[in-house]
C-alpha cells in the first residue's frame, strides 16, 4: 500500500495541494481553480507526484478540503476546512506553539479555530457572511492604492501614522479609503489603518471563554506581515504564523489521508 | 376599472403569490424528510396531516362541528379542551413565507416564530388559524406578550399569566387561570366541562402521552431504529391532530419499530455521531437543522424541544381524584417539570439534558437559537459549562426563517460531526491506486 498522501483544498481562487511521507511535508503546489475543479485537482495530484518521482500507487490516500471538497472525485473522501486546517498545524506550527487558537483568514472567510492540548479542534467561530476579514478585503483595498497584495503588508510596516478605518463593510471601507486617499493621506499609512482594522474585526469573533494557549495564523492572509504585526499589537501578544500558511488545509488533509491508508 | 375592483384583483394576485411560496417550500422540506432514509413504516398519516395543512392549506381534520382552538407552548392543558367539545391545534409557526411577511409588521429583533404568527394573521389565507374559535397564548416572553395583543383585535383571545417560578402560590394561581379557562371554553364552545368530559379528555391525552412514550423508549435503543428527523416530524404533526388518532397512528409505528428491532432492521450499519438537539422550536417546515444534521452524517438521538418530545412529555399525576385534584395536577404538569426558559430558575433543564445525554448516548450538542429569542439565548452558557465538565461538545447554532444561511449551517454542522467522527478509529482504505 502507498506510503505517500495527498492532501488537496479546492478554494474558489486557487487550489492547493500538499504531498505527505513519514509525517512530513514532502512537496506544495498550487493552481488556479479555474472552471474544471476536479481536473485541476487531478493535474495537480499528477504533477506532485511526477516532480518527486512517485507513482499513483504510491499514494495511499486522497483526503479532500475547501469549497469545492464535493466535487473532487479524484479523493477518496473529504473533509471540512475546520478539521483540515486544525490538523495542518500538528505538522505547520512553530515548536514552541502551544496549542490554543488557529486564526485562519482565507480569501473569501475567516475562521478561528479552538483548539485542545492535542490540537483537536475545541470549537470555533466562523464569518462566512460579509467579506470584511477576508482576502477580499485587502484585495479591494490594494487595487484602490495602486498596489499588489504581496506588497500590501511590507508597505504597511513604513507607517508612520495609521489612519482609522472605521467601516466594518468592504464596500463602505472602499469609499471610505478613496476620501482618504484624496485627502492626500499616506498609502502606507493607509494600508497600516486597513490592517488593523482587519484584526478589530476578527477579534471580535473571538470567544472570549477560550484563552488557553497561544495564537497561531494559518491561511494566505499569514503571509501578510503587516496583518501580522496588527495582531499583535491588538492583542498585545506574540502570534505565531504556520510553515507553509496556504496549504495549512492541504496538509491537514494528507495528515487525515495518512490515518486512513 | 374602478379602484375597489383593481385592489381587489392585486389582493387576489398578492394572495395567489403567498400560496403559491408557502406551499412550494412545504412541500419541499416534505419531500427531504420523504428522501431521507429510515423512514418508519407507518409515517405516513403524519405525513398526510403536514401535507394537508401546508401543502393543501385545509382545515385541521376534527371530526365535522367540532370547534378547533388555537394554542401556544406547553402550558395549555389539552385535556381541558378536549373536556370541552374541541379539538386544540399548535399555532407556532415555522413558516418561512409567513415569516417573510410578518417581518414587516412585527419588529426587526422579534423572534421568527412570532412574526411567522402575525404574517399568518395578516395574510388571513391559512385555515389553521382562520378557523379557530378562540386562541390560548401563554405569556411566556416578550414576543408572545405583544402578539397577543396584536391578535386580540383579531380573534377570541385569553393570555394565561405564566408565572417566573413555581412556588406553591404560583401554582395556585394558575388553577384559578385553569378554571377561568374552563368558563372561557364553555362559552366558546357552548358545551359544559363536567368530571365526566374532563376524565374523557384525560383519557385521549394520555393515551398519546403512552404511545409517545413507547416511542421514545423504542428510539432509544441503539442500533437505531428511527431517524430524529422523522421523529420530529411526528411530533410536529401532533400540533394539527386529535390526540386519540394521533396515539393510533403511532401506535402503529410502534409495533413497526418492534418489528424493525426483532429483525435487526435498523436505520444504518454505521455508527452515526449521537447528537441532541436543544433549544428554540423546530416547527415544520422549518427542518433545516434536523435535516442537516442527519444529511452530513449524524443522529438527531436526542430532542429536548417543545415543538419535539418534550411537548407532550410530562404525565399529569392525580394524587386526589375529584374534578379539582383533576385540575391542580393539570396546573402542576403544565409548570413545575417544565424546563422552558421561562422560569427564572430553569436548572431543571440541565437535570433533563444530562439525563437525555446519559439514556441516549450522546456525543454532541446542537444548541439552536432562533434570531432573536433571548430566553434560549440566555441559558447557553450555562449550559455549555455544565456540559463541558462532562466532555460533551456543545455549539450554538443561531438560525432564522429564510434559506440563506443554509451554507453556513452546514460546515458548521458538517465540522461539528467530524470533531465528534474524530474521536472515534478511522475507517481506512484497502484497495490500491492504478491512476488519476
Amino acid at each position: 500500500m502507498g506510503e505517500y498522501y495527498i492532501g488537496l483544498d479546492g478554494g474558489s481562487t486557487y487550489l492547493k495541494a500538499a504531498l505527505i511521507g513519514n509525517g512530513q511535508v514532502i512537496d506544495t503546489m498550487v493552481r488556479n481553480t479555474g472552471i474544471d475543479n476536479d481536473g485541476t485537482a487531478r493535474k495537480l495530484a499528477g504533477e506532485l507526484c511526477a516532480r518527486n518521482s512517485l507513482s499513483p500507487s504510491d499514494i495511499g490516500y486522497i483526503m479532500a478540503t475547501g469549497y469545492s471538497r464535493k466535487v473532487l472525485e479524484v479523493a477518496d473522501d473529504d473533509i471540512s476546512e475546520i478539521t483540515a486546517h486544525a490538523y495542518g498545524v500538528r505538522l505547520t506550527a512553530p515548536k514552541e506553539y502551544r496549542p490554543g487558537m488557529i486564526i485562519d483568514i482565507g480569501g473569501q472567510d475567516s475562521k478561528i479555530i479552538y483548539l485542545d492540548s492535542n490540537c483537536g479542534v475545541k470549537n470555533f467561530s466562523m464569518n462566512d457572511k460579509c467579506a470584511a476579514g477576508t482576502g477580499k478585503f485587502m484585495e479591494v483595498i490594494a487595487q484602490i492604492l495602486e498596489t499588489t497584495i504581496d506588497n500590501v503588508g511590507p508597505l504597511s510596516l513604513e507607517a508612520t501614522n495609521p489612519c482609522d478605518i472605521n467601516s466594518t463593510c468592504v464596500v463602505f471601507a472602499q469609499s471610505e479609503v478613496i476620501s482618504l486617499v484624496a485627502r492626500k493621506y499616506d498609502r502606507r499609512d493607509i494600508l497600516a489603518g486597513m490592517h488593523l482594522s482587519m484584526a478589530r474585526r476578527i477579534i471580535k469573533m473571538m470567544k472570549k471563554s477560550e484563552k488557553g494557549g497561544d495564537i497561531l495564523m494559518t491561511g494566505g492572509g499569514a503571509l501578510n506581515v503587516g496583518l501580522h504585526r496588527a495582531f499583535e499589537e491588538e492583542l498585545m501578544k506574540d502570534v505565531y504564523v504556520a510553515a507553509y500558511p496556504q496549504f495549512s488545509g492541504a496538509i491537514g488533509a494528507a495528515l487525515i489521508a495518512s490515518e486512513r491508508g | 376599472m374602478t379602484t375597489e375592483t383593481k385592489q381587489a384583483a392585486l389582493k387576489k394576485r398578492q394572495d395567489n403569490r403567498f400560496i403559491n411560496k408557502e406551499t412550494q417550500t412545504a412541500a419541499k422540506y416534505l419531500r427531504r424528510l420523504k428522501e431521507l432514509s429510515g423512514a418508519p413504516d407507518g409515517i405516513e398519516p403524519f405525513y398526510d396531516t403536514l401535507e394537508r395543512i401546508y401543502v393543501d392549506m385545509q382545515s385541521a381534520d376534527v371530526p365535522k362541528g367540532m370547534k378547533t382552538i388555537g394554542t401556544y407552548c406547553v402550558m395549555v392543558p389539552q385535556e381541558l379542551i378536549y373536556a370541552a367539545g374541541a379539538v386544540p391545534v399548535k399555532l407556532c409557526s415555522g413558516n418561512y413565507t409567513a415569516f417573510s411577511v410578518g417581518d414587516e409588521i412585527v419588529p426587526r429583533d422579534a423572534c421568527p416564530l412570532v412574526k411567522a404568527v402575525a404574517g399568518f394573521k395578516q395574510t388571513g389565507l391559512m385555515p389553521l388559524y382562520e378557523d379557530c374559535s378562540m386562541m390560548i397564548v401563554p405569556i411566556t416572553c416578550d414576543c408572545k406578550k405583544k402578539i397577543a395583543g396584536m391578535l386580540s383585535g383579531e380573534c377570541d383571545l385569553m393570555t394565561l399569566h405564566v408565572p417566573a417560578s413555581r412556588d406553591d402560590d404560583d401554582i395556585d394561581d394558575y388553577i384559578a387561570q385553569m378554571y377561568d379557562l374552563i368558563e372561557k371554553l364553555e362559552k366558546v364552545t357552548g358545551n359544559e366541562v363536567t368530571y365526566e368530559t374532563l376524565s374523557e379528555g384525560f383519557r385521549k391525552v394520555g393515551y398519546a402521552q403512552y404511545e409517545l412514550s413507547e416511542f421514545i423508549r423504542l428510539k432509544k435503543q441503539t442500533p437505531y431504529l428511527v431517524r430524529g428527523s422523522h421523529e420530529m416530524a411526528i411530533l410536529n404533526s401532533a400540533s394539527y391532530m386529535p390526540a386519540d388518532k394521533w396515539g393510533e397512528a403511532l401506535h402503529k409505528v410502534n409495533e413497526s419499530l418492534k418489528e424493525r428491532a426483532k429483525s435487526g432492521q435498523t436505520v444504518t450499519a454505521k455508527k452515526l455521531p449521537r447528537i441532541l438537539l436543544t433549544g428554540s422550536p423546530i416547527v415544520f417546515p422549518n427542518m433545516k437543522i434536523p435535516l442537516l444534521i442527519e444529511e452530513m452524517g449524524g443522529i438527531v438521538a436526542g430532542d429536548e424541544t417543545c415543538m419535539g418530545e418534550r411537548g407532550m412529555w410530562d404525565p399529569a399525576v392525580i394524587t386526589d381524584n375529584s374534578f379539582d385534584g383533576i385540575m391542580r395536577a393539570l396546573a402542576n404538569r403544565s409548570l413545575r417539570p417544565c424546563p422552558c426558559p421561562t422560569f427564572a430558575d430553569n436548572k431543571q433543564r440541565i437535570y433533563r439534558l444530562k439525563q437525555l445525554i446519559s439514556e441516549n448516548q450522546i456525543q454532541g450538542v446542537i444548541y439552536h437559537v432562533l434570531r432573536g429569542c433571548l430566553v434560549y439565548d440566555f441559558e447557553y452558557k450555562r449550559i455549555e459549562e455544565e456540559l463541558g465538565q462532562l466532555g460533551i461538545p456543545v455549539i450554538r447554532l443561531e438560525s432564522d426563517y429564510n434559506e440563506e444561511d443554509v451554507e453556513q449551517l452546514r460546515i458548521r454542522i458538517e465540522a461539528f460531526i467530524e470533531l465528534i467522527k474524530l474521536k472515534q478509529a478511522p475507517e481506512k482504505r484497502t484497495s490500491v491506486r492504478t491512476g488519476f
